[in-house]
């Protein structure tokens, strides 16, 4: 694994040789065929070498185009947070040299509005005016709201996603620790908990406003969007928190996961208790709720299992009694 | 290891991604197996082809203990028919062995030539994608070992139960049913 990834670091320098000596195309279409090739493999295995570092920290560009990340990890590994949309995407000068220093491709520039508007939601809700005020904020005419064709929708999806990603991004975190041994691992519950608090808590500032994301969220056209991303982040919860089942358990604990979401979701919205404590509250009895039931569920295989054997005995038992169990 | 992505999967393109499919598939498939040979240890497991359906329920085993590993990996979602792949496999090895040895041994024949055929289009399917990026999964050996079994079905008298041919054609098109439903589900 390593050696490959060696080889096609290799690969990416026979690219950028072959850039710089920028040859005309009839002249060598062998070597830009082979590193294109090399490039696609190396993007590829890119995403896949994610899992041996940390992953791409800018949040709201993990699910732009691959190069994107390829660059951005090369680019900002020391530089965390700093994809904020307010700034232009310096990141990326040096390192798309398919590109040029100053492109920017129209989905960044749709990320970049969407985090400068939701600074405005407060103030207009999840809608267009928020969007277009927070094009006026990046100095862009209102009138760019035009390609967002799903308005208030797009701008809630956003939002939804980025916060799924900074999720990631701490449980991945939190992952290394454990792994480099400075930190324990939680028990189950206790991580749940803590994952479902942490995300949930996002929604504090807006937490006003909540109720109209989440019913945007329920129209009919957003409901594929909304579904996928929750169970992605289901998924990646179930996953740091060490779950590698290959059963039927793979959909029940999701199923569960994803019910004390959504209550604890909606108990929130409703909530006025200081620093949401009646929300944590209500989620830490689902999460035992869930705890107990597996406990029960357990005991009654096993004593399932123990009333089979006592039958199976008595049965062996009558078929001696009675003679059955002779060899003639 | 492969695509351990950090990544959210729809922006992978989840479930309909090819790799995806396949792997649920086969892990579908390993489990349906060791069902099968577990169905058929019920019925004629004191019999002398007892030992014989161990051995090959054994190698059935370790393919299903990777394939739980790969998955976990890669994160792909287990097929949700499980539970009646559980159960169909098991009366398929069971109803199979009633019919006797030749029985349980041309339902061996059977599944193994259609997994094996399977493996076969996925190993040229991965191939012609990228052959570097998933030499680690490129079942070879899972294929040679369920042709072995296919061969060994044949070499115990699979062929001499009558009707042969028409309970094959069942079995074959079961699996073909079985394994186009599992990709998708």
């Amino acid at each position: 694994m390593a050696a490959l990834l060696r080889g096609l670091r290799a690969g990416r320098t026979l690219r950028g040789l072959c850039s710089v000596v920028s040859a005309p195309p009839a002249a060598n279409p062998q070597c830009s065929g082979l590193t294109r090739g090399i490039h696609c493999a190396a993007l590829r295995l890119q995403d896949e070498s994610k899992s041996d570092k940390p992953p791409p920290s800018s949040s709201s560009t993990t699910h732009h185009e691959h190069y994107q990340t390829h660059s951005a990890e090369q680019a900002s590994t020391s530089d965390p947070a700093a994809e904020e949309a307010s700034r232009p995407n310096t990141s990326y000068q040096d390192q798309s040299g398919e590109q040029g220093e100053e492109y920017e491709t129209e989905e960044q520039l749709q990320v970049r509005i969407l985090n400068a508007a939701l600074e405005f939601v407060p103030l207009h809700g999840w809608s267009m005016e928020a969007i277009a005020a927070g094009a006026e904020t990046l100095d862009l005419s209102s009138a760019s709201t035009g390609m967002f064709y799903n308005g208030a929708g797009d701008l809630v999806l956003h939002f939804v996603s980025h916060c799924n990603s900074q999720l990631t991004e701490i449980l991945a975190e939190q992952h290394k620790q454990v792994q480099l041994g400075q930190a324990e691992q939680k028990r189950t519950a206790d991580f749940l908990r803590d994952a479902v608090e942490t995300r949930l808590r996002m929604h504090i500032p807006y937490i006003e406003s909540w109720p109209q994301a989440m019913s945007i969220l329920l129209l009919p056209h957003n409901i594929p969007n909304s579904l996928k991303h929750l169970s992605t982040l289901v998924d990646d919860i179930w996953f740091y928190a060490g779950d590698r089942s290959t059963d039927m358990n793979w959909y029940t604990k999701r199923a569960a996961l994803t019910g004390i979401y959504n209550t604890t979701e909606l108990v929130m919205v409703q909530d006025s208790s200081t620093d949401f404590q009646d929300t944590w509250n209500f989620l830490d009895n689902r999460i035992q709720d869930v705890v107990n039931m597996a406990g029960t569920a357990k005991q009654v295989q096993s004593t399932g299992e123990a009333v089979v054997q006592g039958l199976m005995g008595a049965a062996f038992t009558l078929k001696n009694l009675t003679g059955l169990n002779q060899k003639r | 290891s492969l695509v351990s992505s950090h990544k959210p999967k729809i922006f992978r393109s989840g479930g309909l991604c090819m790799l995806d499919r396949m792997l649920r598939v086969d892990h579908a498939g390993e489990y349906g197996a060791n069902r099968i040979y577990a169905g058929q240890m019920a019925v004629l497991g004191r019999s002398r082809t007892g030992p014989l359906i161990q051995e090959m329920w054994d190698q059935e085993k370790k393919h299903l203990e990777k394939f739980n590993e790969i998955l976990a990996e890669n994160r792909v979602r287990p097929t949700a028919l499980l539970p009646l792949w559980n159960i169909a496999g098991f009366v398929l090895g069971a109803s199979s062995a009633l019919l006797g040895k030749e029985g349980a041994m041309a339902c061996t024949v059977a599944v193994e030539e259609s997994i094996s055929e399977h493996y076969n289009s996925q190993i040229r399917a991965l191939m012609e994608k990228d052959p570097e990026r998933y030499t680690e999964l490129l079942q070879v050996k899972f294929r040679d070992d369920e042709m072995e079994h296919h061969d060994t079905g044949l070499e115990h008298d699979a062929e001499s139960i009558p009707g042969y041919w028409l309970l094959k054609k069942r079995y074959t098109t079961g699996c073909k049913a079985a394994i186009y439903v599992s990709q998708r589900v």
